[in-house]
């Protein structure tokens, strides 16, 4: 080994406090978790082969009974328009950042992270950047897909990116109250366990037919279900162009379900021991 | 002038109904540039002291200072002033050791040229020149250790905390982190080591303190403590660091009839 600089016990900026604080050092650990993702590109390609399986399977099955011509809630497009919505929200639904917090819980990695002078908000944020990121490129590659079969986004390019923005910020609401369960039990089956929430969530959902057409029964599991708002949201941009109500209601849904998960981290994470 | 000082901390876990004093009041006066050692046996609350003088876990009660900041009422500033090397380094295996060493740095606010090149000082201070652009996960048990040792000191902090760090770390390597130890002592940091090792506590340590049962029950020189125990004793010759640790936490064959524990 070799002996280098002496000591100077340097005072640092490190870990700044305050909004801008908080934001640097979630850009920078949100920077690792996207080198670690390119790095593993098999726990990406779930999270697009799964929900584009979905969406051949069930456009597949369905297509005959909902053709273009005579379905007046496909708006001229092919039922593949009408499914888009629910597999980019199932591949928003996958909670791989909370996954490998856990990991890192379990490896002592996460607080080696939290002896640094770093917002404590970052620890959280960081990943769910990352996932914010990661579902923005997934969702894109899977739109672009859905171009080839005949799908287009009725709301145009504006549009997409609507959609794709909602849809990532709903990852990160997803993800990061995984990473609450991942916080909370500091267990990898247990969070893993708890990610099988997004079977109700997304299937509880005007998923086939519109939410009127559902039985009374669905339509009031969907009803109450704040995943069908952010689906017929974007379901609005792809079939419809932009419908300012639908879209208040889905954005809505993602800045509430946001807030109570932030609030939540921020309390688990400064409780933590 | 104290690089870190207790007074009565404490720590109780609850497991169901059942309350566990893990620390019991434990007070503590490491100078400024001393190597300490804390010693004891498994669960005798070692680590929790040393998660609670990290702010890595709340106090339970008492207070305590690390270099001269007070962690419960300013643990972001505590952390500046602190670099922790955990038991079982912990180490994220996806990204190289330069990348470790890199974000380190940038997490304690240095620009990314200012980390890129600090990142490259302490490659080289550790021997991980090499292995620098290698993912972790391909690192041996003792490249690992030095890694964390490394990401402990991007900041240069005043107390370094190194909780068993030559744990599961065959002589040789064990034999490297002293080394590495005595050296960062010398260029001024305080370091404050938790160990089961006594030969290492006995090498590298100016005090220490053995704890048992979240109470701390010696505390002095290895040398004091080695007289004191021939003294009370009246043996003929200096006992080992071993015997006043067997003595101190009632560890001894005599005590348990002829029945040797495993410590």
């Amino acid at each position: 080994m070799t002996t280098l600089t002496p000591s100077r016990h340097r005072s640092l900026p490190g870990g700044r406090r305050g909004p801008s604080g908080a934001i640097r050092d979630s850009l920078v650990l949100g920077g690792r978790a996207i080198r670690e993702a390119i790095r593993t590109p098999d726990s990406l390609f779930p999270t697009m082969f799964i929900p584009l399986f979905f969406l051949v399977v069930n456009v597949g099955q369905a297509a005959r009974i909902f053709p273009s011509e005579g379905t007046p809630f496909l708006e001229g497009q092919n039922y593949g328009a009408f499914q888009l919505p629910a597999s980019l929200l199932l591949s928003a639904s996958f909670g791989g950042a909370a996954l490998y917090l856990v990991e890192e819980i379990e490896e002592g990695y996460f607080d080696k992270l939290r002896a640094t002078p770093i917002s404590r908000m970052a620890l959280v944020l960081g990943r769910l950047y990352a996932e914010f990121v990661k579902t923005t490129v997934v969702g894109t590659v899977m739109v672009l897909l859905a171009l080839l079969f005949g799908i287009h986004v009725e709301s145009g390019i504006l549009g997409f990116v609507v959609m794709i923005v909602m849809v990532a910020l709903w990852a990160m609401v997803f993800s990061g109250f995984m990473q609450l369960i991942a916080i909370k039990t500091r267990s990898a089956a247990a969070t893993q366990g708890a990610s099988m929430i997004f079977f109700p969530l997304l299937f509880l959902t005007p998923n086939f037919v519109p939410r009127d057409q559902l039985t009374r029964p669905m339509e009031i599991a969907a009803t109450i279900n704040p995943v069908t708002y952010v689906m017929e949201a974007a379901r609005s941009l792809i079939l419809e162009g932009f419908d300012g109500a639908a879209l208040a209601k889905g954005f809505a849904v993602v800045a509430v379900t946001m807030v109570v998960m932030l609030g939540l981290s921020i309390r688990m994470v400064n409780s933590y021991d | 002038m104290s690089a870190i000082t207790a007074v009565g901390l404490r720590k109780t876990f609850r497991s169901g109904d059942e309350e566990v004093e893990a620390v019991r009041g434990v007070d503590l006066d490491v100078a400024s540039g001393e190597v300490f050692g804390f010693l004891g046996p498994n669960g005798a609350g070692k680590s929790t002291t040393v998660r609670m003088l990290t702010t890595l876990m709340t106090l339970g009660g008492g207070e305590a200072h690390v270099g001269g900041v007070d962690v419960a009422a300013d643990p972001h500033g505590a952390r500046r002033k602190i670099g922790v090397a955990l038991q079982e380094a912990g180490l994220d295996p996806r990204q190289t050791g330069r990348e470790i060493l890199t974000l380190q740095a940038r997490l304690f606010g240095m620009s990314v040229p200012e980390a890129s090149k600090r990142a490259q000082e302490l490659l080289e201070l550790v021997d991980l020149l090499d292995a620098a652009d290698r993912r972790v996960k391909g690192y041996s048990g003792g490249m690992k250790r030095r890694l964390d040792l490394a990401s402990a000191l991007v900041h240069e902090p005043e107390v370094l905390f190194l909780d068993e760090p030559t744990t599961g770390l065959d002589p040789a390597s064990r034999i490297t982190v002293w080394e590495e130890v005595r050296r960062i002592n010398e260029l001024g940091t305080t370091v404050f080591l938790t160990t089961q090792y006594l030969e290492e506590a006995d090498q590298l340590c100016n005090r220490l303190a053995i704890i048992d049962e979240g109470r701390i029950i010696r505390e002095g020189t290895p040398a004091a403590l080695k007289q004191e125990l021939r003294d009370r004793l009246g043996l003929d010759a200096d006992p080992t660091l071993d015997d006043v640790f067997l003595d101190a936490t009632g560890r001894t064959r005599s005590r348990v009839a002829g029945e040797v524990k495993e410590i």
